[in-house]
């Protein structure tokens, strides 16, 4: 066990428990950030998918050791910013969301596509959502949820 | 339950890997999935671990005249990004897994790995990368076909960390990374094949074939390959059928979850074979 | 929650109306689903939680000689057969019972549960589950076809290893073979499917107000009730099931859930403290339910002028070590068996064996993708061997408004096959790519045409289920709809919100309507069959019809509505004969490929896909369900292969068992056509399913098409291209 810092959401935060633990399991037991799903532990579907330093990771695959000091984002800390509403409300728009347990991943993926390509192509956006795997939507209305994203976010990101 | 620690720097981190021996853990990409348990408990370490992945003094990669060097902790992502990386690297490296994987997984990670079915390995292999390896006190440089000595096997010694993969930068005229996986995104692979040749006048001056996932290791053959210098286009076409049955007899795949040996056998001569038609309708 | 989401105004732009109805409105869970603020089973919290891991059986046949165990610290259990309390059984009551809650004496396929192990301390559980030995005696298994038929190792269900042989006939095949001056023959393969929810299996089971209360990732919470009373012994009013969330299920949480949930209760009977069960990945794909492989065997007679006289079909379907529901997934094999064509004189054999793998149930399509792949490649390889364009003969041959069908009934629906035909050629230029793909030996492009029957077979929703819908006018002009179908993905709070709020003209938005709790709701049957918009849907219109009469008594005004079956179909359950389904939705795809010659991978480079559902509740919604149907069914005809060595799974990671990632295929392109069923809510019928059933027989012709060479199986692999071409 050990005492470790890390920012959460822009919140300095500290936890303790044993450097080994997934983060995941940091995140959704310790911190109860239950947006952050569990789909395969094995970093293939992106469902634990939050931003680490900015940039899009699986916190499946990483142990809490391995965060100290880093800023991490979940799907909670961007729900409520004019980033996450934009992206949110597209996705109810285009018919992006079915069973939903994709989708918190899919929405952190999303934001760090438009964080580098204000406005993807087709296919830049197929590559971009290509380790978060949905098994309900064939990917079609999850695509077409991102361009209207960027569409009405060209201001945000 | 292991220990686990966070060394400060560079130095710090040749020290513990000295005393206790721990597992460097950079990306945590294969080693937290090798070691997985039930959600919500410890991953199954047997052995010490030592966090690498924030040292900033390797997350670097840099050009130095004609070689480009990857730091020990640089990403996937920032060798894909890279403008001096070599094309069939950076095929290697964008073929592995998604974004989120790669912003986080490391080169050294895939390397220490050493499966055959390492993408940038079979890569690598061909572009006669070197691994720089360090420990208290000293350092010593290995070429990346000596490094590897089977599956999940290395020279790498109980103190030693890998600091730097230095790629010598050859400007090749004919280079091809191809990788047939599972599904054509986020895959593994079923085999993967590079080739880079190049010619002087008129000859084959240079070239490297190499097969990821058809053998214990990625297959690369010197002898063969020094079988192929100085011949001319014509001489390489007429060549040919040789060519492919002198590698049908190092190419010795197995049946597995993701493919057939008859398979990974077939289709690594077709690459083969289409490659060597490249090269000999070159220009 | 939910309620405060406005609309936006381009939400509705550009739709073209079909009906009104068809409009499509802000999902009522997209919000909260697509931020994170949902909770599945494993966001729950619990006070006191243990938790629970299955001793599996390692061994596809054995006797059990001894269970070596170690003992247990104070708090944790081992909990098995010996713990069903008096008055229960170890049996779990699906359709029938004789899959075992614990594996007792004997095991009968790898991962069997034997026993629960659960603590409050997982690492502790794991511990003593890997400290647990079990001590077989092997016996012989039996894994396939043949080894099922011919009893290797003695029967593992009744005397000759058949859960259910049913025989179809119309005409008189024997009499018009004879007359045909040409016979084709093929034997069509297809093999295991993965559901591959993003969500793994779950449930947790608790003791709150002196009731075993169930919360599930689940597609039929009052399965749940009678399977868990069943193994009690106990009356179904004693269990409570809550649904929770349920993160996909495609079939995977119809029957299987019931497995998890009749151990978890002999736990808490025993221990009177909640028991979490939440699946890993390695674990779901290991241990679950898989769709059952086919082999079905066609045999074809034409005369002269290439009409088709006679055919004959064999169909096999493999149940795994227990019944499940089998039995009526073979019924919907065999009923689809013959497609979409009308055949004069046809018979069709249906055996479906028990072998000792893990038991196969319930996928999207149940039965009808297996018996359609068939019947659509061998209608293209019969075109190929005569010559025939396949859209011809195909066309030639559909079946049309008050023809025969297989069960001896007239086919009812208003069948607008050519139409659809029609408008995925001007979609696709299916006919003209035909011809410029001739010479090309790199591309080529599949056609198919399904139909697939909503609702329970026969008369199962009369007989069996008996659906109950309630409605209520509850406070601020709101109304209650209380029903016990799940949403699990497919958009079925939004849908059935919207047929209830159209006929009390409120807004979708004033529908409350909550995940179902069997202490609240009234049973309207499980969600699956593609029977909740068109069967249950119907109930919810007409309720609220009811309903809409009472609203002037005020606050607290109930309507109810029972299914009643309407008096036009008529069904002998005994001998299969008489109108099969109410009504079929109907289907056309087209799939167009391109092959690498070095690799023999196939890339998908187009997808048309027209749909005749009646109508559609929300445009939007089943746009969903079409472009998500078909890359599923497009994963099973090309990448998701599962293949079994020595009883157990070859592919147990999301590595190996690969679905479509968002590279995979393109778009699919969907148009749906209007043809409102009567029985429908305003005019819809079953969609769910059909949007899986046409692709793989589309991609498979497509591909066989570019190599010319046919393609009797899928998953159609490169490895199997590459065979196919030496
Ligand atoms: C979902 C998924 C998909 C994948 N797809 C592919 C794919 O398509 N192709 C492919 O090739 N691979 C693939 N991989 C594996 C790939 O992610 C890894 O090989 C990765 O590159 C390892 O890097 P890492 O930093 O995460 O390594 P880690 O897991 O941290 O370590 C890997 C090994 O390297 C050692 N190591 C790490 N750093 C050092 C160092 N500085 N010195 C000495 N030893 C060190 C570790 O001790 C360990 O043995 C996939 C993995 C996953 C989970
Ligand atoms: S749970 Fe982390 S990638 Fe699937
Ligand atoms: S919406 Fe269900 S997995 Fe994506």
């Amino acid at each position: 066990m050990k005492e470790i810092k890390f920012v959460l959401n822009g919140k300095e935060v500290s936890v303790k428990a044993d450097p080994l633990k997934r983060l995941l399991d940091v995140l959704r037991e310790d911190k109860k950030m239950t947006g952050v799903k569990e789909g395969c532990g094995e970093g293939e579907c992106g469902a634990c998918a939050v931003l680490k330093d900015g940039v899009l990771v699986n916190s499946c695959m990483i142990p809490l050791g391995a965060a100290e000091g880093s800023e991490i984002i979940t799907p909670e800390g961007i729900r409520d910013t004019e980033k996450g509403k934009c992206i949110i409300d597209a996705f109810g728009t285009a018919g992006a969301v079915q069973c939903g347990f994709c989708t918190p991943g899919m929405m952190m993926a999303t934001d760090a596509l438009l964080t580098q390509n204000k406005k993807p192509s087709v296919d830049e956006i197929r590559e971009a959502l290509s380790g978060n795997l949905c098994r309900c939507t064939g990917y079609d209305l999850i695509v077409k949820g991102v361009q209207i994203a960027s569409e009405r976010g060209k201001d945000l990101w | 339950m292991v220990d686990s620690y966070r060394p400060k720097d560079l130095k710090d981190a040749l020290r513990i890997r000295g005393e206790y021996g721990s597992t460097p853990l950079a990306g945590g990409t294969d080693l937290m999935v090798r070691y997985q348990s039930w959600a919500g408990t410890l991953p199954l370490f047997t052995n010490s671990v030592m966090f690498v992945g924030h040292l900033h003094e390797l997350k670097y990669i840099k050009k130095i005249e004609n070689s480009l060097e990857v730091g020990g902790t640089a990403t996937l992502s920032m060798v894909a990004d890279h403008p001096d990386t070599p094309r069939v690297l950076r095929d290697a490296v964008l073929s592995i897994a998604a974004p989120a994987l790669r912003n986080n997984a490391t080169l050294t990670g895939n390397i220490c790995n050493a499966s055959p079915a390492g993408d940038s390995v079979c890569a690598l292999y061909a572009l006669d990368a070197l691994i720089r390896l360090e420990k208290n006190g000293s350092s010593r440089e290995l070429p990346v076909v000596e490094f590897i000595t089977g599956p999940g096997r290395t020279l790498l010694g109980k103190d030693e960390l890998v600091t730097a993969i230095t790629i010598p930068l050859k400007n090749s005229s004919i280079d091809n990374f191809t990788k047939v996986g599972t599904r054509r995104a986020n895959a593994l692979s079923k085999l993967s094949f590079t080739g880079i040749a190049d010619y002087k006048n008129g000859r084959i001056d240079s070239i490297a074939l190499t097969f990821g996932a058809v053998g214990p290791t990625v297959v690369r053959s010197v002898e063969l390959e020094k079988k192929l210098l100085g011949l001319s286009r014509a001489e390489l076409k007429a060549g040919k059928e040789s060519i492919l049955s002198d590698y049908s007899t190092v190419i010795v795949p197995i049946d597995d979850q993701r493919s057939t040996a008859v398979y990974r056998k077939k289709v690594a001569l077709n690459l083969l074979d289409k490659f060597i038609n490249e090269v000999a309708d070159y220009e | 929650m939910g309620s405060n989401i406005a609309l936006k105004e381009d939400d509705i732009k550009g739709v073209k109306m079909a009906a009104k109805i068809s409009i499509p409105v802000l999902r009522i869970d997209a919000r909260e689903k697509a931020g994170g603020w949902t909770h599945y089973i494993a966001d729950y919290e619990f006070d006191n939680l243990q938790h629970g891991r299955f001793l599996r059986s390692e061994r596809a046949r054995a006797k059990i000689i001894e269970i070596r165990k170690p003992d247990f610290p104070e708090g944790y259990y081992y909990i098995d057969a010996s713990d069903i309390p008096p008055g229960g059984k170890n049996n779990i009551q699906m359709i029938k019972d004789d899959w075992r809650v614990f594996a007792d004496g004997d095991v009968r396929y790898i991962g069997e549960t034997i026993a629960l192990i659960l603590g409050p301390e997982k690492q502790i559980v794991l511990d003593l589950l890997n400290q647990i030995e079990v001590v077989y005696e092997d016996l012989v298994p039996s894994f396939t076809f043949q080894d099922a038929l011919s009893c290797k190792g003695g029967a593992i269900h009744g005397t000759d290893n058949i859960f259910a042989e049913f025989l179809l006939n119309i005409g008189d095949v024997d009499n018009a073979f004879p007359g045909a001056v040409r016979v084709v023959e093929g034997v069509y393969e297809t093999g295991f499917q993965e559901h591959l929810y993003m969500e793994t299996q779950g449930i947790v089971a608790t003791w709150e107000d002196e009731k075993i209360t169930l919360y599930a990732s689940s597609q039929c919470p009052f399965y749940i009730r009678k399977s868990v009373a069943g193994t009690l012994g106990v009356p179904l009013g004693d269990i409570r099931v809550k649904q929770a969330a349920t993160g996909g299920a495609f079939g995977g949480k119809e029957h299987f859930p019931d497995v998890i949930a009749t151990p978890l209760a002999v736990a808490v009977n025993k221990i009177k403290k909640p028991v979490a069960m939440i699946f890993d990945r390695i674990e779901d794909i290991s241990f679950t339910c898989k769709r059952h492989p086919g082999r079905i065997s066609i045999k074809t007679g034409l005369d002269r002028d290439n009409n088709i006289v006679a055919m004959e079909i064999d169909t096999l379907v493999n149940g795994g070590a227990y019944e499940s529901s089998t039995p009526i997934v073979l019924q919907r094999a065999i009923i689809h068996g013959l497609g979409v064509y009308r055949i004069p004189n046809a018979r069709i054999h249906g055996r479906a064996v028990a072998t000792n793998t893990f038991p196969s149930d319930a996928y999207r399509g149940f039965g009808a993708p297996q018996g359609l792949f068939a019947i659509e490649m061998h209608m293209s390889h019969i075109a190929d061997e005569i010559g025939m364009p396949v859209s011809q003969f195909k066309r030639k041959h559909f079946i049309k408004t008050g023809d025969i069908t297989i069960t001896n009934a007239k086919m009812h629906d208003d069948v607008k096959l050519p139409g659809m035909l029609a408008k995925i050629e001007e979609m696709s230029d299916y006919s003209e790519k035909v011809k410029k793909y001739e010479d090309d030996p790199l591309r080529g492009i599949g056609l198919s045409f399904v139909n697939h029957g909503g609702g329970f077979t026969g008369n199962g929703e009369q007989a069996v289920i008996k659906g109950v819908v309630k409605m209520k006018r509850l406070e601020d002009g709101k109304a209650g709809l209380y029903v016990s179908v799940v949403e699990m993905g497919q958009g079925l709070q939004t849908a059935l919100r919207k047929i209830a709020s159209k006929e009390l003209e409120l807004d979708y938005l004033d529908i409350v309507y909550d995940n179902p709790d069997t202490d609240i709701v009234p049973d309207s049957g499980p969600t699956c069959a593609s029977r909740s918009t068109m069967v249950v849907g119907f109930l919810v219109q007409e309720c609220a019809k009811k309903l809409k009469i009472k609203w002037d008594e005020g606050v607290g005004a109930e309507a109810e509505h029972v299914y009643t079956h309407p008096e036009e179909f008529v069904w002998e359950q005994e001998t299969l004969q008489g109108d099969a389904y109410p009504s079929y939705g109907w289907g056309v795809n087209v799939v167009e490929v391109e092959l690498d010659p070095f690799t023999y991978e196939v890339k998908t480079t187009g997808v048309w896909a027209v749909w005749d559902v009646g109508v559609t509740i929300d445009e939007t919604i089943m746009q969903g369900q079409s472009s998500g149907g078909v890359i599923q069914a497009l994963g099973y005809a090309s990448i998701e292969k599962c293949e079994l060595k020595n009883g157990a799974f070859m592919q147990r990671t999301m590595a190996d068992y690969t679905i479509p990632t968002s590279l995979d295929f393109p778009e699919v392109h969907t148009v749906f056509i209007d043809n409102p069923y009567k029985y429908g809510p305003s005019g819809a019928k079953g969609a769910g399913e059909l949007v899986f059933d046409a692709a793989p027989p589309a991609y498979a012709e497509a591909v066989q098409n570019a190599i010319g060479k046919r393609i009797y199986e899928i998953p159609v692999t490169p490895e199997m291209i590459m065979e196919a071409l030496r």
